[in-house]
């Protein structure tokens, strides 16, 4: 029986998760508050909570209490669980002044009494700081009814989201798409970890990756659990957005508030990439050896041949048909939906490196990822046309005239996204094609810089549209949104897109305890030291028997 | 030692016997009012019996969203009530005061704590207002 002291440690690194849980039935009480200031301050309770949260993150981790939990990845949390909170600060601007528009203002005007049954926005807010707060204990997963619990707890209240976000039937009709396809990735996801569970008899993350280094020092990995891991793989591949689960995306992205469809873009594909971190940890990169014909002892730095194969094949196709699909369509949001379908492609090649150096590289690009494109969903939500929200090209075409502000923080997301020079996502698009590069997968390098040349075209249009094209007769009809939020957050994450990268090689730093401390403890140990492999899919080196 | 065909046939002995005091229960009610029951036919009597309601009409009828929120907040509790009774059986085993027994209680604590905060929001929420 599991006593204090075991509990102890543990308790300690779910403190950030605890203050988003007060903060989220905070929220979800002062929502319904009669008192429309009270309501008002909503949005200001769940920063609050999201900032105590990163700090408490950053005060309450300690090596002893990380490598106490007995986790893969023990000081994963410390990069993760700040930046989650610190996006997410930002995650909540866009949708001050969208939310409960309607009925706050029909309440302010008299037409209408307070009905608590009628208002959303405390909802609204505890349900993205569940969110996030499934996402953080995803950090801290030991075994996989914890993994499956926490994923659980990052989907759920965005279903709710999407449906609640905007009053219309498109946002009905994703947020039911949306969930079913999701029931559908759970299951799939949900009979790999039984499957996984059938080959090494254990639910525990370090027992599974133990026992999957001792079948691969033997037969290797037997059928069942691999099997398991690529059906965990497909499952969670609908978190991030990937092929084959990324049909979902554009309608969604499109159906759901922009305010939603931002935190969608966030959210769920930090907690997607974290879970096959944690997935893919048990059954290689390192600390695993294999008997070769021969009976040489062989150690080998990759994952098993049939699950980087699964990999390999997603992250080419995800990169290649989110940036196809993007120069395909007219709305922005779809645009911006098949961009971030792209992106995950991009950071599916730190998945298939592997710990140390992948691993850093991909949580480092979600960070940059996270502040490019809140940015562009930010500078969506700050616009509005006759009371709906601004979706064409021609809506944004010469918008630098009446909308300088929100035109340029437009124009500087997209060049980010792109990865050009001076911006945030070049930085880690360096980090993670280097990384690449000198694991060997020079072929994977290749094909995502022939990608980024291809999203070019179509990040470019959403650029220049807003700066250089003349205004068009839709686009002379565009107003500011009521609040200002949307527009401070597109300004704070456009500039940080530019300023970040002053800070570039701090947050590299920082980036790099993600995977520190793993595969200490393994059951193959000694093959730390050495050259890194020579190239390939599966590379393989010889160690001294 | 006895064979286990006896402990087995008559352990379920009572079950047995339940059964066929349900069938002769039964039994006899419908002899005793076919026998001694007074015979009035009507048309009302005739039709099927629906809880009072009119049984005609079609059965896809809207209900009131009402209903089904009471139903959810319903199953809060008593989902609630499933898993109080296996704490407190494990509970009355351990020993008083020990540490174990007191992280017992905090979390049971802190379950029944995750319910009384949705207790309040459905209160807030007007969940349990029916006008």
């Amino acid at each position: 029986m599991m006593g204090m002291e075991s509990m102890g440690p543990r308790l300690g690194l779910l403190a950030p998760e605890m203050v988003l849980f007060a903060g989220a039935v905070l929220v979800s009480v002062i929502g319904l508050s009669r008192s429309a200031g009270m309501r008002r301050s909503v949005p200001l309770w769940c920063i609050v909570a999201l900032v105590a949260a990163a700090f408490v993150s950053v005060e309450t981790w300690t090596q002893e209490r990380a490598s106490a939990a007995q986790l893969l990845f023990p000081s994963m949390g410390s990069f993760v669980k700040p930046m989650l909170a610190l996006v997410g600060v930002l995650l909540v601007l866009p949708g001050i002044g969208a939310i409960d528009r309607g009925v706050e203002g029909a309440i302010a005007s008299g037409r209408q009494a307070f009905d608590a049954l009628r208002v959303m926005r405390g909802e609204h807010y505890a349900f993205a700081l569940f969110s996030i707060a499934g996402a953080m204990l995803l950090c801290g997963a030991s075994d996989l009814i914890w993994l499956f619990l926490a994923l659980e707890l990052v989907s759920l209240p965005t279903y709710i989201m999407v449906a609640l976000g905007r009053g219309s039937r498109k946002a009905q009709e994703a947020a039911v798409k949306y969930f079913f396809l999701g029931a559908l990735s759970t299951a799939l996801f949900l009979y790999g970890f039984a499957l996984i569970y059938g080959s090494t008899g254990t639910l525990q993350i370090a027992g599974i990756r133990d026992a999957f280094a001792a079948q691969a020092a033997g037969p290797g990995i037997d059928m069942t659990g691999l099997a398991g891991l690529c059906l965990a793989i497909l499952g969670l591949c609908f978190k991030i957005t990937a092929v084959p689960m990324h049909f979902y995306a554009p309608d969604v992205y499109e159906g759901a508030a922009v305010h939603v469809s931002a935190f969608l873009a966030f959210v769920p594909k930090v907690a997607g990439f974290v879970a096959l971190a944690v997935l893919l940890g048990t059954a290689g990169w390192t600390g695993h050896a294999l008997i070769a014909a021969d009976g040489v002892r062989v150690a080998y730095t990759g994952l098993p041949e049939p699950v980087a194969a699964v990999l390999w094949m997603s992250a080419v196709l995800t990169m290649t048909l989110g940036n196809v699909g993007a120069l395909m369509q007219r709305s922005i949001k779809r645009t911006l939906a098949y961009s971030s379908v792209s992106h995950s492609g991009y950071m599916m090649i730190g998945l298939i490196v592997g710990a140390p150096a992948g691993i850093n590289a991909l949580f480092f690009y979600l960070l940059c990822y996270g502040i490019m494109t809140t940015a562009s969903f930010a500078a969506l939500a700050a616009l509005e046309r006759s009371g709906e929200e601004v979706d064409s090209f021609d809506d944004i075409a010469g918008l630098r005239v009446r909308h300088p502000a929100v035109a340029w923080m437009l124009a500087i997301s997209a060049v980010s996204l792109v990865g050009i020079p001076p911006m945030v996502g070049f930085f880690g698009k360096l980090a993670l094609f280097m990384a690449a590069f000198e694991s060997g997968q020079v072929a994977l390098v290749a094909i995502a810089v022939v990608n980024s040349a291809v999203s070019a075209w179509y990040y470019l249009r959403l650029a220049i549209v807003p700066l250089v094209a003349p205004p068009s007769a839709r686009s002379a009809t565009v107003v500011s949104a009521p609040s200002r939020w949307p527009a401070i957050c597109a300004v704070v994450c456009g500039v940080g897109s530019v300023i970040v990268p002053l800070a570039a090689s701090r947050l590299l730093q920082a980036s790099e305890r993600a995977s520190e401390g793993y595969g200490a403890g393994s059951a193959v140990a000694g093959d730390e030291s050495g050259p890194k492999g020579s190239g390939g899919l599966y590379t393989s080196r010889l160690t001294r028997p | 030692m006895p064979s286990p065909a006896d402990i087995g046939v008559i352990s379920y002995a009572p079950i047995a016997l339940l059964f066929v005091m349900a069938a002769v229960f039964a039994a006899v009610n419908i002899v005793a009012s076919a026998l001694f029951g007074p015979r009035v036919e009507s048309v009302v009597k005739g039709t099927a019996y629906e809880s009072g309601m009119d049984p005609f009409g079609s059965a896809r009828k809207r209900f009131n969203v009402r209903f089904y929120v009471m139903a959810m907040t319903f199953l809060v509790f008593d989902v609630e009530i499933i898993f109080l009774y296996p704490w407190a059986v494990s509970f009355a085993q351990l020993e008083p005061r020990s540490d174990e027994s007191l992280m017992f209680l905090a979390r049971i604590g802190f379950f029944v704590g995750t319910s009384v905060i949705a207790y309040i929001y459905a209160w807030r929420k007007g969940v349990f207002r029916w006008d």
